[in-house]
């Protein structure tokens, strides 16, 4: 419990950790229908792949530097020989961003939804795959940025883009989905699936990268 | 005896000896099935159907995208052996697979985009194998330029593993991408538990191009980690009297 | 001996079809390219090979 409460005042204090991604997130939506002639019909398909795309990009700004800092001043080193898993810590530290960036974007997104679809019911489908979505990226670019502690961050989540580019086929997929009304709920069991399985060996696979790191 | 016969490859000097031996053997052989077979292939089969004559592309596209997508699961099996048994020799080979598994991906895709010109009309989709063995190919380049940004060889050999282990949730997307989704690519024509649904007399070329080409990939491979073993163990030495 | 699919050399080479079309050209560019990155990567590595021997000895 302390852990959660320690991490949650460490990201709220370093404002432009988590301001900063959600700003960015809705300069994109908002700088995107300017791109288009202002009475264009196509607005509507072009949108969600837009949203996928910006979810993506903020998702790998957002763990620019979730493990840098810490590992800078020595934070990391100490927890790791503090608490016996520091698979824990990882995990924990990705929940606290996922719950301050992932979260605010996917209401962000949700309502962007509604406004350029004009339908409360294809928005409010969309908001439980953005929230389950934005966790999956925080995982996998973690786990990117996690490789490269020591090079920059930039390398490692650029290296991890194709495993997260899958998830987009699926994405794609759930869009169609949404627009035509049919098996919604079936897509949205997958990416659930998907989370789970991410959730629970990443933050695994993470803690050895950065115990490697540490030697 | 077996465990002194497999313990003895783990030493990168009985590799060298025993790869040595063997590669001329392995590079004429493969070599020779390999012609043959193209040459069956091309010249002594009769025209599809339905494509015409440019499905001869068959006999070069199919074995390069079935051995890009064994090598990946063979640099994932050989990271799994070196992060759990520590052999550093899989990391070499880990290493050196990297780059002819971008190659023989390079070849898929550029022959398949060929291939797509007169049979689909396009020479681009974007469609589930497709994009996935693009995806394939973007990541062995990334595998590649991860080992080469780090200058301490034992965390780059441990990262490299890792990513491989990770990465190879994209090989059950490829192998499973023409039936989970309705793709432009046509489903499997030969699969473990039924009657081949391509002719026989297309069939015995198109097995025999395999195996060439995955001979031929053999020698890529022992060439690349000859190279490895030589550029890391270049202190000991064993490597001055082999030279 | 071989029943050979195409009559002679020329025809060989653009490998013309039943329904018309002569896809010669891409399967004969697809075989240049392929042998051409085999043949390039061999010789890449085995230049790379005598020169690192040179740099050891």
């Amino acid at each position: 419990m302390k852990l959660i409460n320690f991490e949650f005042l460490k990201l709220r204090k370093k404002s432009r950790g988590w301001l900063g991604p959600i700003l960015v997130f809705i300069l994109i939506m908002t700088a995107f229908p300017l791109t288009v002639e202002i009475l264009n019909s196509n607005l509507e398909q072009a949108f969600f792949s837009v949203l996928w795309i910006a979810t993506l990009l903020v998702m790998m700004l957002a763990t620019e530097d979730i493990f840098l800092e810490d590992y800078n001043d020595g934070t990391l080193e100490q927890t790791a020989i503090k608490y016996d898993s520091l698979a824990l810590l990882v995990a924990i530290k990705i929940f606290v961003y996922w719950s301050l960036i992932g979260i605010p974007i996917s209401l962000i997104g949700a309502l962007y939804a509604f406004g350029i679809t004009g339908s409360i019911e294809s928005a409010l489908q969309i908001l439980p795959v953005l929230i389950i979505t934005t966790y999956i990226f925080l995982n996998i670019f973690s786990f990117g940025n996690a490789l490269s502690l020591t090079k920059g961050s930039i390398l490692g989540t650029l290296i991890t883009m194709p495993l997260v580019l899958p998830l987009l086929v699926v994405l794609g997929k759930v869009v169609i989905a949404i627009n035509l009304g049919i098996s919604f709920l079936g897509f949205l069991f997958l990416l659930l699936g998907i989370l789970s399985i991410i959730i629970l060996i990443l933050p695994m696979v993470i803690s050895f990268v950065i115990k490697a790191h540490l030697e | 005896m077996i465990k002194k016969f497999i313990h003895q490859f783990a030493s990168p000097k009985t590799y060298l000896f025993q790869v040595d031996r063997a590669y001329s053997y392995i590079f004429y052989i493969s070599l020779f099935i390999y012609l043959g077979s193209l040459f069956w292939g091309l010249f002594l089969t009769s025209e599809d159907f339905v494509q015409g004559n440019s499905y001869r592309i068959i006999y070069l596209h199919v074995p390069a995208s079935f051995i890009s997508q064994s090598l990946y699961l063979a640099m994932a099996f050989a990271s799994a052996i070196f992060l759990i048994w520590k052999v550093k020799l899989s990391a070499y080979l880990v290493k050196s697979i990297a780059p002819i598994g971008a190659i023989t991906t390079f070849i898929a895709l550029i022959s398949g985009s060929i291939w797509g010109i007169p049979t689909w009309g396009t020479w681009w989709a974007w469609d589930a194998r497709i994009i996935s063995t693009l995806i394939l190919f973007i990541m062995y380049l990334g595998l590649i330029s991860l080992h080469d940004s780090f200058t301490d060889y034992e965390k780059a050999d441990k990262f490299l593993a890792i990513l491989v282990i990770v990465g190879s949730v994209n090989i059950p997307i490829i192998k499973m991408s023409v039936e989970w989704w309705s793709t432009l690519h046509q489903t499997a024509s030969i699969t473990v538990t039924e009657k081949p649904a391509i002719d026989s007399s297309m069939l015995y070329p198109l097995f025999g191009s395999m195996i060439g080409f995955a001979g031929l990939v053999c020698c890529l491979v022992i060439l690349s980690s000859k190279l490895q073993i030589l550029t890391r163990e270049k202190n000991k030495s064993w490597v001055k009297n082999y030279v | 001996m071989f029943n050979f699919a195409f009559d002679s050399i020329g025809e060989a080479f653009i490998m013309q079809s039943a329904n018309g079309q002569s896809h010669g050209i891409y399967v004969w560019s697809v075989i240049f390219i392929v042998f051409l990155s085999l043949a390039v990567t061999f010789f890449v590595y085995k230049r790379k090979i005598s020169s690192i021997g040179k740099k050891i000895k």
